[in-house]
This record gives C-alpha cells, sequence and structure tokens, in this order.
C-alpha cells in the first residue's frame, strides 16, 4: 500500500484495494478529471461508487470530463476546523456544476463536485470573487507521485444565469 | 398506512446538567440519565427490559450503562449516529415491543462533547485519517457540521432571497426561550443585530447561528400506552414516527437536487399519515437547531409554511413563545446545550404534561404564570400537540408526533 499521504495536517489514505478512488486519483495526477460512466445506461456518476444509482448494473468504465462548470453554491471557511487551513482562511468551498451531463437524468440532478477555489497558481482567490452562477475550469494540485487534488479556478467566459453571492 | 397511533408512550425522560466540563465519564452521565428517566417514570429497574443508545465512537454502550443499575435486559442495540437518532430509536423501541422482545425501553444519548470529543469538528476528530468517501469533501476544508451544511444554506437565500436577518430570529427566539430555562447553559437573550454582527465562522453562518457544543446525558423512556397508565406521570402517547428518512443519493446528496430540499419532503407523509393529522394541528415544534438554518428549512419542508417562505415564517415571530407554535421552548441546542436531539423531545414531552421546568414556583405542580418575561414561564398554555423534526443532515432526518 503506497504511504498515506500528508496534506495539510490530515492523512490522506488510498489503499491498494481502493476499488473506489486509487485509479480516480491516478487520472488526477495525470491532469486527467475522470468519472464513471455505467456500461449498461451510459449516465455518469461521481464519487466514484460500485454500482449504478440510475440501474444498479456493475459494469462501468471511467470517462474524461472536460472539467469546466458552473459554481452551483459555496462558502466561505472563515473558522478552520483543521488546524492545517487555518493559514489559508478565509478560504473558498465550491459546489461545481460540471457541464457534462446538466439536469440529467431528471432535472434537478447533476455531476457536481466539490472542491476548493483557488488561483491558477493554487492559492486562494479573493472570498470577493466567489459567487454562484461563475464558471470555473479544474485545475490539480498534485500532492505525492500517486495523487492529486481537483480544484477549481476562475475562468473568463460569461457567467450561467444569474450571478450571486452573499452580501457583505 | 400501517399506524400504532396512540400504542406506546413516553413515560420517563432524565438528562445530566449542561455543562462544558462535566469532569466525568460519559458513562457516569448516561447512568444518572437513565436513573432520572427511570424515577421520573415512578418505575424501577426491573421495570426496564431494553435498552437503545447512538454514539459516534464517543460514549458508553448499553453493556456498561444498564448493570450499573442493576437493569437486566431482554433487548438492546447500540447505534451509530447523532442527530436524528431520537426519534428514530423511539420508533425502533416502539417495533421490539410490539415484535415481543421486551417490554419498557430506556433510549439515552451520553457525550462529553465539549471536554472530550468535540462535536464541532476540532481536537481528534479534525486528526482522524481521511479515507473512502471522505475524500470527495474532507480534503478541502470541509468536515464540520456546519462547512458541510454551509452549501445548502446559501443555495437557499439565493433561490428565494432568504436573509441572514431573517433566520437570525431564530436564535433570537431560542434565547428567549432558554431565558425562562434553570438548565440552559446561554440564558441571557440576544438580538437579530447581536447575531448578524458576530463573526463569522463559515458563510452563511455567524458564530450565533451555530449552537453550543455541550457535555450532557440524556433519555427517555418508552413503553405500551396500557404499561404507561400504571407509570407516575401522565403518558404522552406517540402518534406517529418517522426515523432516519433519506433523500437519494446520501453518499453525496449533492447530486440530487434540489440541494435546498430536506429530508422532511418524504418524512413529513410518513409521520402526519400515521398521526393522522396535518401541520395546523401541531401546537408546538422543535425543529433541531444544530444551525438557525436547520430549523427553518425543516419548517417549511414540513409544511408549516410554503417551500421557500421559512425565512419570512421564522421572522414572524410565530415560533416565539406566546405565538402561534412555539419552536424548541427549552432553547434548543442554539442555547440550551447540544444533545443529538434527545433534549428536545423531553421538553416536548415535559410541554405536553404541563409541567415544564420553569422559574414559575409551582411548575412541577402544573402551576403556570403564562407571563413569558425573562426569569419567567415557558409553559405553553394548553399544549396538547408537539412535534419534534429532527435532523442529521440535509438529506438526513427523523420526526415524531406527540399528544398529551
Ligand atoms: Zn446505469
Amino acid at each position: 500500500m503506497p504511504q498515506p499521504v500528508q496534506y495539510r495536517g490530515m492523512s490522506l489514505i488510498i489503499p491498494d484495494n481502493d476499488t473506489e478512488w486509487k485509479e480516480f486519483y491516478a487520472h488526477a495526477r495525470a491532469h486527467r478529471l475522470v468519472v464513471r460512466k455505467c456500461a449498461a445506461c451510459g449516465l455518469l456518476r461521481y464519487p466514484p461508487t460500485h454500482a449504478c444509482p440510475w440501474c444498479m448494473a456493475l459494469g462501468w468504465s471511467w470517462r474524461e470530463v472536460s472539467g469546466r462548470g458552473t459554481i452551483y453554491s459555496y462558502e466561505i471557511v472563515h473558522h478552520a476546523i483543521q488546524p492545517g487551513f487555518r493559514e489559508l482562511t478565509p478560504y473558498a468551498v465550491v459546489l461545481v456544476e460540471l457541464d457534462e451531463q446538466r439536469g440529467q437524468p431528471t432535472p434537478d440532478e447533476s455531476l457536481r463536485i466539490i472542491g476548493n477555489l483557488l488561483r491558477p497558481d493554487l492559492t486562494p482567490e479573493a472570498d470577493a470573487e466567489v459567487a454562484i452562477g461563475r464558471r470555473v475550469r479544474v485545475v490539480f494540485q498534485d500532492l505525492a507521485d500517486h495523487l492529486a487534488l481537483p480544484q477549481f479556478t476562475l475562468t473568463d467566459e460569461p457567467p450561467q444565469g444569474r450571478v450571486w453571492r452573499l452580501p457583505g | 398506512m400501517k399506524t400504532l397511533r396512540d400504542k406506546y408512550c413516553i413515560v420517563g425522560v432524565g438528562e445530566t446538567e449542561y455543562s462544558r466540563a462535566s469532569n466525568r465519564t460519559t458513562r457516569a452521565m448516561a447512568v444518572e440519565a437513565v436513573r432520572h428517566a427511570i424515577l421520573d417514570a415512578g418505575l424501577t429497574a426491573r421495570d426496564i427490559d431494553g435498552m437503545l443508545d447512538y454514539q459516534g465512537g464517543d460514549s458508553t454502550l448499553a453493556n456498561h450503562v444498564a448493570p450499573d443499575l442493576g437493569i437486566r435486559l431482554n433487548f438492546y442495540m447500540d447505534v451509530m449516529g447523532g442527530g436524528s437518532s431520537t426519534e428514530a430509536l423511539i420508533g425502533l423501541a416502539m417495533g421490539a415491543i410490539e415484535a415481543g422482545m421486551c417490554q419498557t425501553v430506556a433510549i439515552y444519548r451520553s457525550m462529553n462533547g465539549y471536554s472530550e470529543f468535540r462535536i464541532g469538528g476540532t481536537g481528534a476528530r479534525a486528526a482522524q485519517p481521511v479515507r473512502g468517501l471522505d475524500l470527495a469533501q474532507v480534503p478541502f476544508g470541509m468536515r464540520s457540521a456546519g462547512q458541510n451544511f454551509a452549501p445548502t444554506f446559501l443555495r437557499h437565500m439565493y433561490e428565494y432571497g432568504t436573509t441572514s436577518e431573517q433566520v437570525a430570529h431564530v436564535k433570537a427566539a431560542h434565547s428567549k426561550h432558554a431565558s425562562q430555562n434553570p438548565k440552559a447553559l446561554l440564558k441571557e437573550r440576544v438580538t437579530v443585530a447581536d447575531v448578524v454582527g458576530s463573526r463569522w465562522i463559515v458563510t452563511p453562518l455567524h458564530l450565533l447561528d451555530c449552537c453550543l457544543e455541550t457535555d450532557n446525558a440524556t433519555c427517555v423512556i418508552v413503553t405500551s400506552a396500557e404499561r404507561a397508565r400504571a407509570c407516575r406521570p401522565r403518558p404522552v402517547h406517540i402518534m406517529g414516527v418517522a426515523g432516519r428518512v433519506s433523500k437519494p443519493r446520501l453518499d453525496f446528496h449533492w447530486a440530487h437536487g434540489p440541494i435546498t430540499r430536506v429530508a422532511g419532503y418524504y418524512a413529513k407523509d410518513i409521520v402526519f399519515g400515521q398521526a393522522g393529522i396535518g401541520p395546523d394541528d401541531v401546537d408546538l415544534t422543535g425543529s433541531y437547531d444544530a444551525f438557525t438554518f436547520t430549523t427553518m428549512l425543516q419548517l417549511e419542508e414540513y409544511g408549516f409554511c410554503k417551500k421557500g417562505e421559512g425565512g419570512q415564517y421564522v421572522g414572524s415571530g410565530v415560533i416565539e413563545l406566546g405565538g402561534r407554535r412555539p419552536n424548541n421552548t427549552s432553547g434548543g441546542h442554539l442555547c440550551e446545550g447540544y444533545t443529538h436531539g434527545m433534549s428536545m423531545v423531553i421538553e416536548n414531552v415535559r410541554q405536553l404534561r404541563g409541567t415544564v421546568d420553569d422559574y414559575c414556583p409551582k411548575a412541577a405542580e402544573g402551576v403556570h404564570t403564562y407571563d413569558y418575561a425573562p426569569g419567567g414561564c415557558r409553559q405553553v398554555k394548553d399544549a396538547e400537540i408537539a412535534m419534534n423534526l429532527g435532523w442529521a443532515m440535509p438529506p438526513l432526518g427523523s420526526a415524531l408526533i406527540l399528544r398529551r
């Protein structure tokens, strides 16, 4: 088993038998964002799960996605819980709706993923820049030979829908 | 729909002091809370033959608590869970009795939620290794309950125009209630301005939007309505219960929107269906207040107001003592102390008995002034039906309807 990866005071553990995450992170380390595609119904899903939540089929393959999406919701953490995040505060956590499979298979469902909103140099984005509706793309934060975290950064594409951030 | 309406009762309730330094074990606290509930019911250790408890690796299990009081069990389970477990275990207790496994069940939660295993996630919890599904959130500095729920709350503001000031009324109301509760950790009344003026924890949550980590143990005792008639207090009947009802994709609920929809969307038909009543029939509520927003979200999802109008509803005065349907008359988790939900059921039981432990000199005899001034009364006049809305997280919750 690869050594746990130390990141901001946390031990990130991906054992060899982690059939959900191990290959996901290997792809991420090669700077590819992948999700699982069901072999039966073709729907994409994240996070990686063993069976398809729509048709229960077990067959799947990795499918690379564009890594582009829209901020669906967010939070600005001012009081860090994990000691390793204190120096980052205030930092933004974003819930990103990816462009692939929006509103499918039902209007309320989408491929959504959590990450931090960072500048292209991987430092935290200014909190005044964080808003629902703004467009983002994936960037990768390399942590070890076998692991990179998918993160997000703002793009200059026009926003999707109403742009809104918490006043104040 | 199958219903056991009114066939089971809560006959005993008890707790330990709410503090931030219990200086004792969760075993000692659990034993004391269970003992208080047994005495409250007018029962003895021999009358208890079932036990249920919930915990998150932070408490003492039933096999150490029951024998300490001389209780021999015919049934027990230790369940992993936090908020929303109380209501679910009340339903399981009814099921165990109905199945003939036992006759009277004590349900407890004991935690040093401040001094030992901090519920807010600092300390030992923050140092836990991250693996499996946690990898989807925790590496991004999203670990505490507030951090896990904040995008739901913020999206509600975006979709419905809900404001910080509206939601702050929940804290103001609960602080008003706590000022009439001798047990409460925070008895001082606060204003909406105090809440929105307090420092940010994680947007849109200010410090005073968040509950209090607390050391405490709580217990309720469930038995059949038949046995309840022999107990000392006026029995409180269970009209309906829904336990740990989930939204789709509980693994990663963000995948299934609208994310502003909470589990009550699915639980309400179960619990109201069993009880044969609707929201208008409910006299008081215990909508879980881990955060001000959770109270608001659940009240609207269960139909006490229209979806999206929760902000206006909680800001209207209706949830305050003296209002049409007070919520968390003890001060709840925001002010009385944090117990993972059990204290809110205890409060509603006492309200329905008419013997809430406020500052009225003859409160224990059911004599109240109904004057809701600080340091005064917090008994709801003629309360007949109370409801608990238990919350674990946006996609997971429980509900309970009680009547006197
Ligand atoms: Zn499928």
